[in-house]
């Protein structure tokens, strides 16, 4: 969105190179900066920013819709793809064991399961089901497609990184096969979401047929899911 | 509609119908859509145990999170959100995100974490609304339940050590009261005239910060620039709660009335333990009998003196 040249590669230990131990993160000369909030700062740093257009109040509900996206649809993610039983079993036990040989990728990906799991108890998801965790799905894509309305973008005719997030989190959820379709099925409910992420998708990462970044980037979703 | 509605939750001070950030939502909310709910102060009480309060109880109902006790009173009709337009709701959800991730967790650790103030108000103050023992144990357990909350959530690399991770929290709840008042503005709450879910949650969680007078209060002094959200609070108080809004100075010479109460207390039943131990080796066979120094029971540093005299 901020036209930046950019290669996107894939890594098994993508999360090792990271200073913050998450992904995704880039490198730029000798810098290495993790994380959307601080990849953003940092872009804005270099004079590239999407948001400088807003006022004070419209900067405001841009933060607050992007907690909110983490809140509820970055935990919800979570849950399902750690706490419930079937999802992990079939789907995420072999899928981020897969770069490495038995018994580590059983150890790593219990490891993980583990501090996901803690993490869901200390904020109190633990005790939630999938038909509670799926509900505030819910409710968190009623408020997102509410705030979209019949716009283009969340904050009229530019996008900003409040676009870029909901994109990333819905993209996803609309494209990774799980067991059940539920949590798709949820976010197709709202048709004017599902227009916006074809419509980014088209703009941004179709137009781009002949870099192989783009390629690279939706072609390496599918087959980690089988 | 006509059930009666009983919410428990802790109890209040400083000025505060409760110190707790959640039972003030919900207190908050009951207000302001006119819900009949008969609010109970927990004190010294087993139901304290469980330690998730608020509870609304309506007839076979029992519900425990402010979410849902929320949603409980909008389906018995009582609505504060009426008014909202769609987009005002999705914005009330983002809002409350924002709140959750970035306020909650500096407002935990000003209560729980910070040392002077967690030994000096927060763990005396909830020690004295449970029962003994429990009030031995669940204090340090609730602080060490908001220090696992915070570093789970917030203290992930590259942030190791804690003093980092506080330095974040405070940065992140100052900015998150900065948008707060960006977006109050000069309005009397953040949707027009009348307050809303919104407003009880900003209320539920800024009240505490507002009024509690802790020794450690720089995120206090920084809401405090923002002259804004301070006349917020005190509407609210005022409005809905009644109680008269009070200077710092008569609620905090009530504190040091109370602390010097409880110290005088403290003091008086470690006296009586010790003439008690007194009395037992006057009487038991073995010890020589020896001059024992009559106990006065005076607030102050007489205990220390007959202590050590004890002592084999």
């Amino acid at each position: 969105m901020c036209n930046l040249p950019v290669r996107v590669i894939c890594r098994a230990n993508a999360e090792y190179m990271s200073p913050s131990g998450k992904v995704p993160f880039i490198h730029v000369g000798n810098q290495v900066v993790s994380e959307l909030g601080p990849i953003v700062q940092f872009v804005k740093a270099k004079g590239h920013s999407l948001s400088d257009g807003l006022d004070e109040v419209q900067k405001a509900e841009m933060k607050a819709y992007m907690e909110l996206v983490n809140n509820m649809l970055l935990t919800a993610e979570l849950y399902l793809q750690w706490c419930d039983d079937v999802t992990v079993e079939e789907i995420t036990h072999p899928r981020y064991g897969s770069p490495y040989p038995w018994p580590l990728n059983r150890i790593l990906s219990y490891q993980k399961q583990w501090e996901v799991r803690r993490k869901m108890k200390a904020i109190g998801w633990a005790g939630k089901t999938l038909e509670q965790v799926l509900e505030d799905v819910d409710q968190c894509c009623h408020a997102l497609s509410q705030r979209l309305g019949t716009q283009p973008y969340f904050f009229n005719k530019h996008p900003t990184e409040l676009d870029a997030l909901v994109f990333g989190h819905l993209f996803t959820i609309l494209t990774t096969q799980l067991i059940t379709d539920e949590l798709s099925e949820k976010v197709k409910n709202y048709s004017n979401l599902t227009a916006f992420c074809r419509r980014i998708e088209q703009q941004y990462f179709e137009g781009h047929d002949k870099d192989s970044s783009a390629i690279a980037a939706r072609s390496s979703k599918r087959p980690l899911l089988r | 509609m006509a059930a009666p509605m009983e919410l428990s939750c802790w109890d209040g001070g400083w000025g505060l119908p409760s110190l707790h950030p959640e039972s003030l939502t919900v207190m908050a909310y009951a207000k302001f859509s006119g819900a009949p709910v008969t609010v109970n102060s927990v004190n010294n009480s087993w139901r304290t145990l469980k330690g998730d309060l608020p509870v609304l109880v309506s007839e076979d109902v029992v519900i425990s999170q402010p979410a849902k006790i929320l949603n409980f009173l909008r389906k018995q009709k009582y609505n504060a959100d009426y008014d909202l337009s769609a987009k005002q709701g999705a914005d009330t959800l983002a809002y409350i995100a924002l709140l959750e991730e970035k306020l909650l967790p500096a407002l935990l650790h000003t209560f729980w974490i910070e040392a002077e103030n967690y030994c000096s108000v927060t763990k005396p103050w909830f020690a004295s609304r449970f029962v003994f023992p429990l009030s031995l144990y669940l204090p340090g357990k609730m602080s060490r339940e908001a220090l696992n909350r915070i570093l789970l959530t917030k203290g992930g690399p590259p942030l190791y050590s804690l003093t980092e991770v506080e330095a974040q929290i405070y940065r992140d709840a100052k900015e998150c009261l900065n948008l707060l008042s960006k977006r109050l503005g000069t309005s009397q709450f953040f949707f027009g005239d009348m307050p809303t879910t919104l407003d009880a949650f900003v209320f539920g969680f800024l009240a505490p910060i507002y009024k509690v007078c802790f020794p450690r209060v720089h995120l206090q002094e920084h809401l405090k620039q923002l002259p804004n959200l301070c006349r917020f609070c005190d509407d609210i108080l005022t409005r809905y709660f009644r109680l008269t809004v009070s200077s710092h100075s008569p609620a905090g010479q009530d504190t040091a009335d109370a602390n010097l109460q409880k110290l005088t207390q403290l003091v008086n039943k470690e006296s009586n333990l010790i003439e008690k131990m007194d009395d037992s080796l006057r009487k038991s066979p073995q010890h020589p009998p020896r001059k024992l120094t009559t106990l006065k029971l005076a607030a102050g540093g007489e205990e220390s003196s007959p202590m050590s005299r004890l002592s084999p």
